[in-house]
């Protein structure tokens, strides 16, 4: 496909049976079959359990339409599931794609563009960061998601959360979810005094590129589980970073770059005055009005109980 | 649609962590009970507004965090809530067990042919675009079977310590694939600290590590600082990504009573096509003479041959080496020439004993006055001070356009120096043109994954690409 001469005067020569790296695998397989492949914490995975994994993503990728010589992307760190993503993907002859974790906006939607990956699999908290991006690569099919690696930090000072529970009814699509709470968070920021604020597609409200406010659209049964977690002021995360541990020299590059209202419009915001502003925004768009009240009595017990499995970490 | 529906609003400005977690989850599951109660006008749709007046981090269950430091720290944790197949998930988004749930256990590999690609990776160059480095099955094949038994043994006995991230060709191509290759056991290290990494060699009896420069580093001041006995099965490691000092190098394979060799590669070679430390030979400062299946000379600009000891373009030529970049003839060509020679940017020398030596980036070579200038052997200069940590050169304009050179400096901890002092050194030790006009202290050096110094960086020539521009 490149056109360019064989290195033939390079000496030595592969001579193993098993060519692609599929294969490699399932040969492998057969000979070590109870043998220990993947160790990863407390679990370990037998070559056996690595093959059946991997088989089981090749058939998966396959039922989602992923064919031979497809590329699909992969932003996944060192889990196990980069190898049964991996492997599976070389078992059904596709082309793995995989890339840094820590890769945000441009850098991945010019990868995702650039090899035409038909799907990613990433990490369940690069959703947002997928989704946003999503309707720059029309031949993006599938999002697959794995793991538990949400990661939001929260600051008296600096961050705001809004959550909105709401009846699937209210809105036509998930994506007038994002639209309109979008909408309302420009609106209510702009209001605040950052004239840059837009909506970036599915995900993110920005100023000057970077980040104002994440939005997250979750569906549950009958409801639309938005969360979002704005900043009103600087944040200082070197605090979080501490318990965190990340190499000093990347630090700058695992957090998104982001913004504030503090810092866009140079002056500061109450969160009572914000959330008025919030009230006001969707009474305009969506016409309903507020009634300020508590959780029920069904609802507080919900909460203790969900008090106490957030507090068991 | 909403239109005219009264909404409830909860406004909690003196909440907590958890408070953020669980106010919106009481309220979903109210709201689904309500849905099988068909009592679900009695909850209505809600909006929260809360803050927290602690300092937290909420995290998923995978993620590891040092509980006791936060608490020394005051951070309040809170796990957040499960996102998966029976509860609340990410619209527009599908499971990997869901997808994995429409396979079976049993798959035939498909066929492939050597020159089919299997993976793409994409590497940043100095400018513009990255670009999608293309490995072929025949690449990794021939990296696998040939080049890597030439420099390390993997058996089927062996316990390899996944910390290079996977994603890199490194990690991937010198890790995993020739652990699997040979049988071998892998284990994971997902995120990255001193401390993960030691556990993980301890825990498992790792045998085999490939780590970079910094990993060895953080793993002696550990050693050094506990004083007790640090784990003794790794019976080969492998550096690369950036140099090792060789102070490290000696150190580490004393006290971790190891032997580690040093490899040369890139992702257009699929990784490793030479080491150093082969056999126990080893030269310092060199890359090591090339593996079997390699052909590795010194080029000049007209892509000639080079005599032993002359600086010049290292090229590479093997069944290792990409075909090309995805989508990207022109870089094609000009990284690979007609003959199959690879152009890799780095410019070195060989000696008579046919071992490689790095000398710099060609395109981070600074020319000053019709004089060529290597970045790396200021570095070396400057980091002879013995309050200096790290060092970087790069090029800046002086007023009359020339180039110049500025030093990025880190000092170790503790030590404080001010730019004279530092010129001053430089004064004493190396020739006017080449020396420092401008030095500039910092905490850190922007570094890659690998460790390599990212000098685009220091040089204000790399544009932010994880800022997302309004495209109207």
């Amino acid at each position: 496909m490149f056109g360019r001469k064989k290195a033939n005067e390079a000496a030595g020569s592969g001579g193993a049976v098993a060519v692609g790296l599929g294969e490699m695998l399932q040969e492998i397989t057969k000979r070590y079959k109870r043998k220990q492949a993947i160790h990863f914490e407390n679990v370990t995975y037998t070559y056996q359990e690595l093959d059946e994994n991997a088989n089981r993503v090749a058939g998966g990728l396959e039922a989602l339409g992923v064919r031979q010589g497809d590329r699909v992307a992969m932003m996944l760190p060192n889990i196990p599931e980069f190898a049964f993503t991996f492997f599976g993907i070389q078992k059904l002859g596709g082309v793995a794609v995989p890339f840094n974790t820590m890769y945000k906006g441009r850098e991945i939607s010019f990868i995702l563009k650039d090899s035409g990956a038909k799907a990613i699999v990433c990490l369940s908290n690069f959703a947002n960061l997928i989704n946003e991006i999503r309707d720059e690569c029309p031949a993006l099919e599938h999002v697959i998601v794995t793991g538990q690696r949400t990661l939001v930090f929260v600051d008296p000072d600096a961050t705001v959360n809004v959550q909105l529970v709401v009846e699937k009814t209210n809105f036509e699509s998930a994506d007038s979810v994002f639209h309109t709470v979008g909408g309302v968070l420009v609106d209510a920021f702009q209001a605040a005094g950052v004239k840059d604020a837009w909506y970036k597609h599915m995900g993110a409200i920005r100023a000057h590129g970077k980040k104002l406010a994440t939005i997250l659209v979750s569906e549950i049964e009958n409801l639309y589980v938005v969360n979002v977690v704005g900043f009103l002021k600087t944040m200082d995360a070197d605090p979080l970073f501490r318990v965190l541990w990340v190499p000093p020299e990347i630090k700058d590059k695992a957090v998104e770059p982001s913004t504030s209202v503090e810092e866009e419009s140079g002056t500061t915001i109450t969160l009572e005055a914000f959330k008025d502003l919030l009230v006001e925004q969707f009474t305009k768009k969506l016409g309903v009005t507020f009634d300020v009240g508590e959780l029920t009595r069904d609802e507080q017990l919900a909460y203790q109980k969900n008090r106490a499995l957030a507090g068991r970490i | 649609m909403a239109d005219g529906r009264t909404w409830r609003l909860i406004y909690n400005p003196e909440g907590d962590t958890t408070d953020v977690v669980a106010y919106g989850a009481a309220v979903a599951e109210g709201r689904i009970a309500g849905k099988y109660q068909l009592s679900s006008t009695s909850v209505p749709d809600t909006l929260i507004v809360q803050r927290s007046t602690v300092r937290g981090i909420i995290a998923g269950a995978d993620v590891r965090i040092d509980r006791d430091l936060a608490t020394r720290e005051g951070i309040q944790l809170a796990k957040a809530a499960r996102q998966g197949r029976n509860s609340a998930r990410a619209v527009g988004t599908i499971q990997l067990s869901e997808v994995m749930a429409k396979g079976s256990r049993a798959y035939d590999a498909k066929r492939v042919k050597p020159e089919d690609p299997a993976v793409i990776l994409y590497t940043s160059g100095t400018t513009g675009n990255p670009k999608g480095v293309t490995l072929t099955h025949e690449n990794f094949l021939f990296q696998r079977n040939t080049i890597v038994p030439s420099i390390m043994e993997f058996t089927e006995f062996d316990r390899t310590v996944g910390v290079l991230p996977l994603y890199h060709v490194y990690g991937l191509s010198n890790g995993l694939i020739p652990t699997v290759n040979a049988g071998a056991g892998f284990v994971m290290v997902a995120q990255y600290s001193p401390q993960s990494l030691l556990s993980a060699i301890a825990d498992t009896k790792a045998t085999i590590m490939p780590a970079i420069p910094s990993m060895y580093q953080h793993l002696l001041t550990i050693a050094r600082a506990r004083k007790t006995t640090m784990p003794k099965s790794l019976r080969m490691c492998v550096s690369g990504g950036a140099p090792l000092p060789l102070s490290v190098l000696r150190e580490f394979m004393e006290v971790f009573d190891t032997q580690i060799v040093e490899g040369y590669g890139l992702t257009e070679t699929a990784s490793c096509v030479s080491a150093n430390g082969r056999g126990g030979v080893f030269k310092e400062g060199s890359i090591g003479p090339v593996a079997t299946g390699v052909e590795m000379t010194i080029f000049d600009d007209n892509d000639s041959e080079l005599p032993v000891g002359e600086v010049g373009e290292i090229v590479i030529r093997s069944r290792t080496v990409t075909p090309g970049y995805w989508n990207d003839p022109a870089a094609t060509s000009d990284a690979i020439n007609p003959d199959g020679w690879f152009h890799t940017g780095d410019l070195g020398y060989r000696d008579e004993d046919g071992f490689f030596f790095i000398t710099d980036r060609k395109k981070d070579l600074i020319i000053r006055g019709g004089f060529n200038i290597s970045p790396r052997e200021v570095e070396e200069v400057i980091m002879l001070h013995p309050a200096i940590q790290d060092a970087a050169v790069v090029a800046a304009p002086d007023k009359h356009d020339q180039e110049m050179v500025v030093a990025y400096v880190v000092l170790k901890e503790g030590e404080s120096l001010t730019g004279r002092e530092v010129m001053d050194h430089c004064v004493a030790n190396m020739a006017p043109y080449k020396r420092p006009k401008n030095v500039v202290f910092v905490d850190t050096l922007p570094k890659s994954a690998t460790g390599k110094v990212l000098r685009t960086e220091l040089r204000g020539e790399a544009t932010d690409r994880r800022l997302v521009e309004r495209s109207e």
